[in-house]
């Protein structure tokens, strides 16, 4: 990142200032001089020529994104009660920037904890579509990843993966909370990969 | 206790049961006659003081079906047990909705689990499985599917 054409003087005076490496240091004279403003501009567009608008903005917002991952409530079996687990004070999920939402409107990312039925999976298919973009889905255990133990049942759907794409996939009837801060990380991971 | 019921009962149904068996916890297994269903579920009712139906169940017997009530009385403290055989193809029974309000649900997972159709039933429609499922599960006729077989529409909200 290249930054405006400022000459870099060293400080002077009594009082120390502090910098840092690669950081230019910019006097307040020159902030407020008018040419400043106009040369960052030049600067702003020549980096957008460069490399597209997307490419600056979106490391920005993938950052926000993956420091606060609101879930949405999915419980539907034991895997519930290890999700509740992590927010509780022993794992303390919160300090990841998890909070979990009620309402899907609020929330970007789907954590299915249990086993889907046939009969509920229109409805989970709604709550996902009322979700807003960008959103994410973990399958969080067995049920939800494959159908588990039911998986030849008559009402049970083989993996949620049949309704609504999954990013990620948790295993173990039902995970630890610690599998689940962990598969919660390796999505902070993606998200934070994320070019489209 | 059981013998004061079994005679209760033979006076006021007479030639619509079959036999009263006995069964554990209960006062007694009271088989019936299909065609009567309606007449018996009012007479235990109004009669004999059952007031509360406590659940409705179905049995596949391959070469027949079951249909059974488990009734609670508040007056007599005690349960018993009805029930009838259906011949296994097209079987139906009277509907015990108007009798116990209670029965609607408990018919409508009977209907669906063993294919049992209660006749006049208000709404007879799935109630545990999704719309549109074309299998009765709890029928021994029933195979455990690959999970592709089964189609269900998804999206019918």
């Amino acid at each position: 990142m290249s930054a405006p054409e400022v000459a870099a003087k060293p400080p002077t005076g009594e009082l120390p200032v502090v910098t840092r490496p690669g950081v230019p240091f910019i006097e307040i004279e020159t902030l407020r001089a008018k040419e400043f403003i106009p040369a960052a501009k030049e600067a702003l567009s020549a980096m957008i020529a460069e490399r597209g608008k997307d490419d600056l903005t979106r490391p920005v917002f993938n950052w926000a994104g993956r420091n606060s991952l609101f879930p949405l409530h999915w419980g539907l079996a034991c895997c519930a009660i290890e999700f509740a687990a992590a927010f509780g004070a022993r794992w303390d999920a919160e300090r990841f920037g998890v909070v979990p939402r009620s309402s899907p409107r609020q929330c970007d990312l789907m954590i299915v904890n249990g086993t889907v039925t046939w009969k509920v999976a229109h409805k989970l298919i709604t709550l996902y579509e009322q979700m807003p973009e960008p959103k994410w889905v973990i399958a969080m255990g067995n049920c939800a990843t494959g159908g588990g133990p039911f998986r030849t049942a008559y009402s049970v759907v083989p993996g949620v993966d049949k309704l609504v794409p999954v990013d990620l996939y948790i295993a173990g009837c039902p995970p630890r909370p610690e599998a689940m801060l962990d598969g919660i990380l390796k999505l902070e991971e993606l998200i934070r990969d994320r070019k489209e | 206790m059981e013998a004061e019921f079994a005679s209760q009962v033979s006076a006021r149904l007479g030639d619509r049961i079959v036999v009263i068996d006995a069964f554990p916890g209960t006062l007694g297994r009271v088989r019936f006659k299909a065609d009567f269903a309606l007449d018996v579920f009012r007479s235990m009712r109004d009669d004999l003081a059952f007031a509360h139906l406590s659940m409705i169940g179905g049995i596949d017997w391959v070469d027949h079906r079951e249909v059974f009530y488990v009734l609670w009385s508040d007056v007599r403290r005690a349960y018993v047990i009805l029930s009838t055989d259906l011949p296994a193809e097209q079987a139906h029974i009277e509907s015990a909705t108007p009798v116990w309000p209670g029965a609607n649900w408990h018919e409508r997972e009977t209907w669906e689990m063993v294919d049992v159709v209660f006749d006049h039933h208000p709404d007879l429609r799935h109630l545990l499985l999704p719309d549109g499922y074309a299998f009765h599960p709890l029928l021994r006729s029933f195979k455990l599917h690959e999970p592709e077989e089964l189609e269900v529409k998804t999206r019918n909200v």
